[in-house]
């Protein structure tokens, strides 16, 4: 009997704990929304890219004009900064020991064209007068010998020889005069003048070294080529910096006061990209957040893409069409963020 | 008439039970064969499952399935955003990658990295933390399998760490996945987390999950993605499909299953055929003596049927009870998740037990029928 009717009754049970059972196990199906909504599209006909928020003057990656050691540094990172402040300096120490080295050339030439302005020496005039005055009290006495000689009236008393010397002896007198008043002429007529402009020349060369030497000491100076921000300041005193192209660079300054977005088109895209069609970009994270954009530019030059991860191995993907916009003034946003941009296709393009 | 054929039906208790085991055996091989076997083809698109934002997965045009991906350049993106009709689209990483505990043990994990923005593809059956802090660096969500293996017999605790190529990541969440086809521990990281974690191969942008704008289908946004970009678009159900396809095509598994239940629906076909039919046979007299009182063959037909069908209700009843039990049972194994019967497989299963009762039935009525009822009063 239990059996008999047991069965069915059990059968009947087991088949409704199978029903209900099976039909819970059915996973919900869920469509759920994502965390955070990514960015929608804000344009029937749009093309898609990626941005970089950058300053308007771009991100100026600041260079040093030499190699060398850095000593100081003026700035801190977040800094706004005028154009010519001192940004960081390099050692400077050999070119500063130079500089004294050409300072003192400088004044030695100076004191040697002092030296011959200063000519003829006072004090070497009365010797010269004095020479002339020898020399005339020689002649007189050579004259006067010749004289008391010539004026004897019989020839043969005197030797025609002796008459002959006293004549020469006159003539010798007369030239050495002469001599002693041409050397006190020299003497008081100072230095010849070429000789004059060479050590002037000499001088203003010294001076011109000097002049170099203090401009390579400026050039130590690292100063902002223009008023912004300090946008990333990786440079710290002890630090060697090297000159050119760098990875990482010194220092980024830029002008932050009007930001722009730099968009990547895809060279696929590029044909329905038109400059001057109205644009968007959004937030990442918070696709709600959008701003409008105005178009400033197309970089004319198709560029290989880079994954804007600031990295130098970056991989190159594909090539874009880098598009310029500037973004509303006050915007919650910073040099180097990623945006997406939604920009208007061409008209009747699709 | 119908009392006598209950009566008939269970006077003998042992061929009572005998024909209603014999059914409820090959209703539960069935059932419970065929429903492994769907489990394990649906864990194949496991991954696809879980994402529930996003209703179209894009990829190469040359994908076959989940597993397999030619990754794309990561400007697609942006072109596919720019297609008209598609509301958003996000990257998606799908890879694997290992996993070492700190004690050294490791396993390879799949590992999917998600838009780093809006997560889009986040598992939201969470079983301890918040998955959105994901979003804070060196972070990750892993499985329950993944945190039973690194800690096996320890409470969920968050803020654990585990490395992945050389990365020490923090814990921030523990998941319920889908098992995975291989049964490997699912982790979630960033996007771009994930590609960091995977090393430098040129492109690594494994999908695009995307949804349509409000008011245009799935299949006309697939439409334009086509066109536009020549991506091959899916919606989530058709690359789950693609996927499960893949592996019925390409792997044994399909006939091994195929041919358990070939065997299953050919034993009980087999075994409730002989015992309803011997069941008959033994009957006849009874018969005999019922078509010598007069009764109609088509009354005497109904009779049989009747108990075949009493036979096989009940006997589907007891085996279809035992698989539902069976994936009950199992239903808090880690391992076994995902296995379950589906309505399908029911309904499916009921047909072919009632397929097999009218087939053991129609054979033991063509005895009844040729029946001279004189044969009762000879023997």
């Amino acid at each position: 009997m239990l059996i008999r009717y047991g069965m069915p009754v059990l059968a009947f049970l087991a088949l409704a704990f199978a029903i209900v059972s099976t039909y819970r196990a059915i996973p919900a199906v869920v469509h759920a929304d994502p965390p955070s909504s990514p960015p929608a599209p804000a344009y029937a006909h749009q093309v898609g890219a990626v941005g970089m928020v950058e300053a308007a003057s771009e991100n100026i990656a600041v260079s040093v004009p030499v190699s060398g050691l850095v000593t100081r540094v003026a700035v801190a990172v977040g800094d706004p900064v005028r154009v010519g402040q001192l940004l960081f300096s390099l050692d400077d120490r050999d070119l500063r020991a130079e500089l004294a080295l050409r300072e003192s050339a400088v004044a030695l030439a100076r004191s040697r064209l002092a030296k011959l302005e200063a000519s003829p020496r006072p004090e070497e005039i009365p010797p010269a007068q004095s020479r002339i005055e020898e020399a005339r009290a020689q002649w007189e006495d050579a004259a006067v010998q010749l004289r008391l000689m010539e004026s004897v009236k019989d020839r043969r008393a005197i030797k025609e020889e002796d008459l002959l010397r006293r004549r020469r002896a006159v003539e010798s007198a007369s030239a050495r005069l002469r001599q002693a008043e041409a050397n006190l002429k020299l003497l008081l007529a100072g230095t010849w003048k070429p000789d004059l402009e060479v050590a002037r020349a000499e001088v203003s060369q010294a001076q011109a070294q000097v002049a170099r030497t203090q401009a390579d000491i400026e050039r130590m100076q690292v100063r902002a080529p223009l008023s912004g921000k300090i946008l990333q300041c990786k440079v710290r005193p002890g630090e060697y910096a090297a000159s050119g192209a760098l990875a990482q660079p010194l220092i980024l300054l830029g002008r932050v006061d009007q930001l722009h977005l730099r968009a990547d088109i895809d060279e696929k895209e590029a044909w329905r990209f038109a400059p001057g069609t109205p644009a968007q970009a959004s937030v990442r994270g918070n696709a709600e957040l959008r701003y409008d954009l105005t178009f400033v530019r197309v970089e004319p030059y198709v560029v290989p893409k880079k994954n804007l991860t600031g990295d130098a191995t970056e991989r190159v993907d594909t090539r874009v069409l880098q598009a310029v916009y500037a973004l509303p003034p006050g915007a919650p946003l910073y040099p180097g963020q990623q945006m997406d941009v939604s920009i208007r296709a061409q008209e009747g393009v699709h | 008439m119908r009392y006598i054929a209950w009566q008939m039906l269970t006077g003998d208790r042992a061929k009572y039970l005998g024909l209603i085991f014999a059914i409820a055996f090959s209703t539960f091989l069935m059932s419970h064969q065929v429903s492994i076997f769907c489990g394990l083809m649906n864990r194949t698109s496991s991954q696809i499952d879980d994402v529930e934002d996003a209703n179209l997965w894009i990829m190469d045009a040359k994908t076959q399935y989940l597993d397999e991906v030619k990754a794309l350049p990561d400007q697609d993106l942006y072109r596919i955003r720019g297609v008209e009709g598609v509301q958003w689209a996000v990257p998606l990483f799908k890879g694997s990658s290992r996993v070492r505990g700190q004690d050294g043990k490791f396993r390879g994990v799949i590992l999917m990295g998600l838009d780093d923005a809006s997560l889009v593809g986040l598992p939201r059956s969470v079983r301890l933390g918040d998955p959105r802090r994901l979003q804070d660096p060196e972070t990750m969500a892993i499985d329950e399998t993944g945190y039973r293996f690194f800690f096996p017999g320890e409470p969920y605790t968050l803020g654990r760490t585990l490395d992945l190529n050389d990365h020490t990541l923090r814990i921030v969440a523990i998941i319920n996945s889908s098992a995975p086809f291989v049964n490997l521990p699912v982790v979630y990281t960033r996007y771009t987390q994930a590609r960091e974690l995977v090393g430098r191969e040129r492109n690594q942008l494994s999908f695009i999950l995307a949804r349509p704008a409000p008011g245009v289908t799935d299949a006309e946004a697939i439409r334009r993605i086509t066109e536009r970009t020549g991506l091959k678009a899916l919606t989530a159900n058709a690359f789950g499909w693609e996927t499960i396809w893949y592996y019925i095509q390409n792997t044994g598994i399909p006939i091994n299953f195929g041919i358990t239940v070939v065997i299953a629906l050919v034993v009980g076909t087999v075994v409730a055929g002989q015992t309803f039919y011997l069941f008959t046979v033994e009957n006849l007299k009874q018969f005999g003596a019922l078509k010598a009182i007069g009764v109609s063959d088509g009354r005497i037909v109904g009779m049989i049927l009747m108990q075949a069908v009493i036979v096989g209700a009940i006997g589907y009843g007891l085996g279809i009870a035992m698989t539902a039990g069976f994936f009950l049972a199992t239903g808090d194994n880690l391992d076994l998740r995902g296995f379950r019967m589906l309505p399908e497989i029911m309904l499916g299963t009921a047909a072919a037990v009632f397929l097999i009762v009218f087939m053991a039935s129609a054979v033991s009525v063509r005895r009844v029928i040729v029946l001279e009822p004189a044969v009762v009063f000879r023997g």
